[in-house]
């Protein structure tokens, strides 16, 4: 008997039934649009390329919820509890839309009733409401009693409450589901034995003496009660501070495509593409990131930066625009003719009744402080855990590129105006670009144009007085397997990368535009190079600058050449080598197999993994042009990494990367007492095993 | 509305490595290398920047002017992205070989010619020459004050007032415009400039003048004249003393340097 065929105080209920929806779903709708208005606020940026492929990506990636149960690993099992939240919902969805919406709805509550397709859903439903409540419980637990790191968080009133009423309100409809079985059945008829719970609720229920008048109006109560709760989170959902459950979907469609890491594309010829004075130069799609967000706090507790005392949290820099968005975002929809102010006097010159003028906090001050805009190393960890595929670390960058092209701050002056007058970050060097050269035979481009491959050494292995004998191993191993490669010598500038990631863009596109010249000049296709910041640039950013090149990191290279036998090494060395992986190698590019078998070419060396590797590799802290930047506050990233690398016992710490070689190498002279590490690049490695003469090894 | 004329010279990269230094000893120079390009001289540029934070608080026009055989146009013309409003190249083949005298004189006919100044700031000494001799002369040769080596340089309504460095401190010394001020790095080093101001120093004026502009002669060699220019050979003795212990090569070396004199 459906429940809205009765009368309710002489209305018909298909009336007060579809009466309700109406309010509640214009309700949603009202609040839903104003969330997207102030997302439209946002300045434009093109997401809408393939988007079949950003559909069915979602798809896969929500329905199996591999959002969730990619960071789930032996210290936090938490998401594959919401895994299993997620699918019983998705299921009680389904649930809600056939049963109230098509049954009760439409009128096809009849038919519905007491068929196959009831029965066997609903013994789904009555599993999937089981384990919705384990995962509660789960949920509660770990919110309340464990608490852990990543959830502690200063919060909101708003906040504050959507947790337990979520809580609650999921719990109460799961026990509805059974509670509306139970009398359902009991009052107007029990199937045999499936759907299991709620048959054995429904004949507990009879025997309890209920009249069947009784269980009816029980029965019909917890219907209509059901659905004013599925109605009030309707008009709740959208208000309430937790969004995420909304946009996440939409923010997965719409994630980045571009290679990992890519930054916004800005015209340097419109400042209005890159000053950043209120939350609406944000792009839309920086703004659905906001809303998206699921407070889950992995990005916060991966975050060097924040693991080693520095004021920056990627969680609060999302959550805290979020609520600035929804603070500011209805006076700036009323302002819409503010426009971007003039450099020096950002909030003075705002008319005095203006959302600019208005706004209690500034983005840059408030929302995050300056110092924290540059204690990001870009490492990328807080990209790769978000479940919602946030880009935070994006944002920061927008933000340095609003202080550097602005003028408004004297960060990296030196290395900066350095690179600019002569073309490189390393001001004080002794050495020019070819020094490392020097009786080693290297065909040098201009004059010898004939050369398979160009070898890019890179401004730090060419310059720093340490990363010189990383280029001479490399050199010389090639030279070892016959390869006929040349380098730009002193045509070669800097690839840009310290320059973008501090925010100075006209910097990067200045000696971008200068190499690909080059390279075209030269008519180089194929480039090696022993730098993975050089190695993410050339290959991930200079093609949006015009210059496509096959572009290959040493590590790739000599693993090559060891599978083709082009190079072996017969004698064994006794030790024990652990591999640190560059962020730019490893969570930009997905290079995570090459080096290590580089290094397994080595026979006797047994290689033992840090705890933290891979896609969780814990940065050196030389990223984000970091590398040029003092670090005061706090614990010194490259410290807390070295003794990662301590705790495995290795001899020797390898890695493939000029910044995390010099980080390590400074770490361990600061660091007391422990010299027995040694740390060297995986060529120097080889090189050695090969046992290349000394003399020719030791040219610097 | 102030006039401020600043000079500033271009010359080979201080910074340069040594193995791409090298003089031509017949033509008495130094090579200037394909692969370093030049730059604007140090202490000019922190003479720009004291015109510029002179321009930060009152309204000001700020010329610069440079003098060279050669000039690189995106050397002088950085000038501009850093906030001078106007640039005077004065390029001319003959002034390569030019001295000091006749760097000044070419200097003090183009301030000449472009009529009113009241503040003309120079670097302390060039990072090439190292003379200190063309900010004095220019004074000399019009005729009005000097103050050179200045920590900091403030302009009034018809003065200067400047912080002199000394060896053990400062002196404050005002002089009334037109005046002559000459700076060290710790006026400030110059300000960076962001992508807008690269963006509108293209639209700013440049000129350009030769000798035959400023009516000045050359191919006279001036007062005095250069005759050799050569760098010094490297040369380095290592000498390893020999001892049974430690204590014994401490006694040994202390006795070495004593008689090297070095203690």
């Amino acid at each position: 008997m459906s429940p809205v065929a009765a009368n309710y105080l002489g209305i018909p209920g298909y009336v007060v039934f579809w009466f309700l929806f109406a309010i509640a779903l214009g309700f949603f709708i009202q609040r839903l649009y104003l969330l997207i208005r102030l997302l439209k606020l946002g300045r434009p940026e093109n997401r809408s390329d393939r988007l079949f492929y950003r559909f069915t990506s979602m798809l896969a990636i929500t329905l199996t919820q591999w959002c969730s149960l990619k960071s789930v690993n032996h210290k936090d099992l938490a998401g594959i509890g919401h895994a299993f939240m997620f699918w019983g919902l998705i299921l009680f969805v389904i649930n809600y839309l056939i049963f109230i919406g098509l049954g009760a709805g439409i009128g096809l509550f009849t038919i519905l009733s007491s068929s196959a397709f009831e029965t066997v859903f609903f013994s789904i439903l009555d599993v999937a409401a089981l384990l919705v409540i384990l995962a509660m419980i789960w949920v509660i637990i770990k919110r309340y009693f464990i608490k852990p790191e990543r959830l502690k968080r200063k919060e909101s009133i708003g906040e504050k409450i959507i947790q337990p009423l979520l809580i609650t309100v999921i719990v109460s409809l799961m026990a509805l589901h059974y509670c509306i079985e139970g009398f359902g059945y009991a009052a107007y008829g029990i199937p045999d034995s499936w759907p299991f719970i709620g048959v054995s609720f429904a004949h507990f229920l009879n025997g309890s003496g209920i009249s069947q008048d009784g269980l009816a109006t029980v029965y019909r109560s917890l219907w209509w009660l059901n659905y004013i709760i599925l109605l009030g989170a309707l008009v709740y959902a959208p208000r309430s501070k937790h969004l995420h459950p909304l946009f996440s979907f939409s923010n997965i469609v719409f994630k980045n495509l571009a290679p990992k890491g890519s930054l916004r594309p800005i015209d340097l010829q419109k400042p209005e593409t890159f000053r950043i004075s209120e939350v609406n130069d944000f792009t839309w799609k920086e703004l659905l990131d906001l809303y998206a967000c699921t407070w889950c706090g992995m990005c916060h507790t991966v975050c060097p930066a924040q693991l080693s005392g520095k004021p920056l949290s990627p969680r609060e820099l999302i959550l805290s625009l979020k609520e600035h968005l929804l603070e500011t975002g209805p006076d700036l929809l009323k302002d819409k003719t503010v426009t971007v102010p003039a450099v020096a006097d950002e909030k003075a010159d705002a008319e005095p009744d203006s959302a600019l003028a208005k706004t209690s906090k500034a983005l840059i001050g408030d929302i995050i402080s300056e110092d924290g805009i540059w204690a990001c190393t870009t490492c990328l960890a807080c990209q790769e855990v978000c479940p919602s595929h946030n880009e935070q670390m994006v944002k920061i960058i927008d933000l340095r590129r609003h202080l550097q092209l602005g003028a408004l701050t004297e960060i990296a002056r030196e290395p900066l105006k350095n690179l600019r007058v002569r073309g490189h970050p390393w001001r004080g060097s002794m050495y020019a670009r070819t020094d490392w050269a020097e009786g080693l035979g290297i065909k040098i481009v201009e004059q010898d144009r004939d050369v398979d491959i160009l070898y890019w050494v890179g401004c730090t292995g060419a310059l720093e007085d340490r990363s010189l004998k990383v280029t001479q191993a490399v050199a010389k191993l090639m030279k070892q397997a016959g390869v006929n490669f040349g380098i730009l010598g002193e045509e070669e500038m800097c690839c840009g990368d310290p320059a973008r990631r501090l925010g100075a863009e006209h910097l990067f596109q200045m000696v971008a535009m200068n190499n690909i010249q080059l390279f075209s000049s030269y008519c180089i296709k194929k480039i090696v190079t022993a730098c993975p910041h050089c190695f993410n640039t050339l290959k991930n950013e200079y093609p949006r600058l015009g210059g496509q090149f096959e572009v290959i990191h040493h590590s790739q290279f000599i693993a090559d050449l060891f599978k083709r036998n082009t190079l072996k090494i017969n004698q064994a060395r006794e030790t024990v080598v652990t591999y640190h992986d560059s962020c730019y190698l490893g969570r930009y590019n997905d290079i995570y197999k090459p080096p290590r078998q580089v290094l397994k070419s080595i026979p006797g060396v047994r290689l033992v993994e840090m705890e933290q590797n891979r896609k969780n590799c814990f940065c050196c802290g030389g990223g984000g042009g970091r590398m040029w930047l003092e670090e005061n506050t706090g614990q010194r990233i490259s410290e807390m990494r070295l003794s990662q690398a301590i705790d495995t016992r290795a001899q020797v710490m390898a890695t493939a990367c000029p910044f995390c070689l010099q980080m390590f190498e400074d770490a361990a002279k600061t660091r007391e007492g422990e010299e027995s590490l040694k740390i060297r690049d995986i060529a120097e490695l080889i090189v050695e095993a090969l046992e290349i003469p000394r003399d020719l090894a030791d040219k610097a | 509305m102030k006039n401020i004329i600043v000079c500033m010279k271009q010359v080979l990269d201080p910074e340069i490595p040594l193995s791409l230094f090298h003089i031509d000893t017949e033509a008495r120079q130094a090579i200037q290398p394909k692969a370093m390009p030049p730059v604007l001289s140090p202490f000019d540029e922190n003479a720009l920047e004291a015109a510029l934070e002179i321009k930060d608080i009152q309204e000001s026009n700020v010329t610069v002017i440079s003098l060279g055989k050669k000039l690189t146009k995106a050397v002088v013309s950085s000038a501009l992205a850093a906030g001078a409003d106007r640039l005077v190249i004065l390029q001319d083949e003959a002034f390569g070989e030019f001295n000091t005298y006749l760097t000044a004189n070419a200097i003090a006919t183009a301030i000449k010619k472009l009529g009113q100044y009241d503040l003309i700031l120079c670097g302390l000494q060039a990072a090439d020459t190292n003379t200190g001799q063309v900010g004095t002369g220019i004074a000399s040769i019009l005729g009005i004050p000097c103050i050179t080596a200045a920590l900091k340089v403030e302009l009034d309504n018809d003065k200067v007032r400047v912080e002199k460095a000394l060896p053990d401190g400062y002196e404050v010394i005002e002089a009334p415009t037109p005046v002559v001020v000459t700076t060290t790095y710790e006026v400030g080093a110059l300000r960076e400039p962001g992508v807008e101001a690269f963006m509108s120093a293209a639209k700013k004026p440049i000129t350009t003048w030769n000798a035959r502009d400023l009516g000045i002669e050359t191919g006279n060699t001036g007062r005095f004249t250069m005759i050799k220019m050569d760098a010094p050979a490297h040369e380095s003795k290592c000498e390893i003393l020999e001892g049974s212990s430690s204590e014994e090569k401490a006694v040994k070396l202390v006795t070495k340097l004593k008689e090297i004199k070095v203690i």
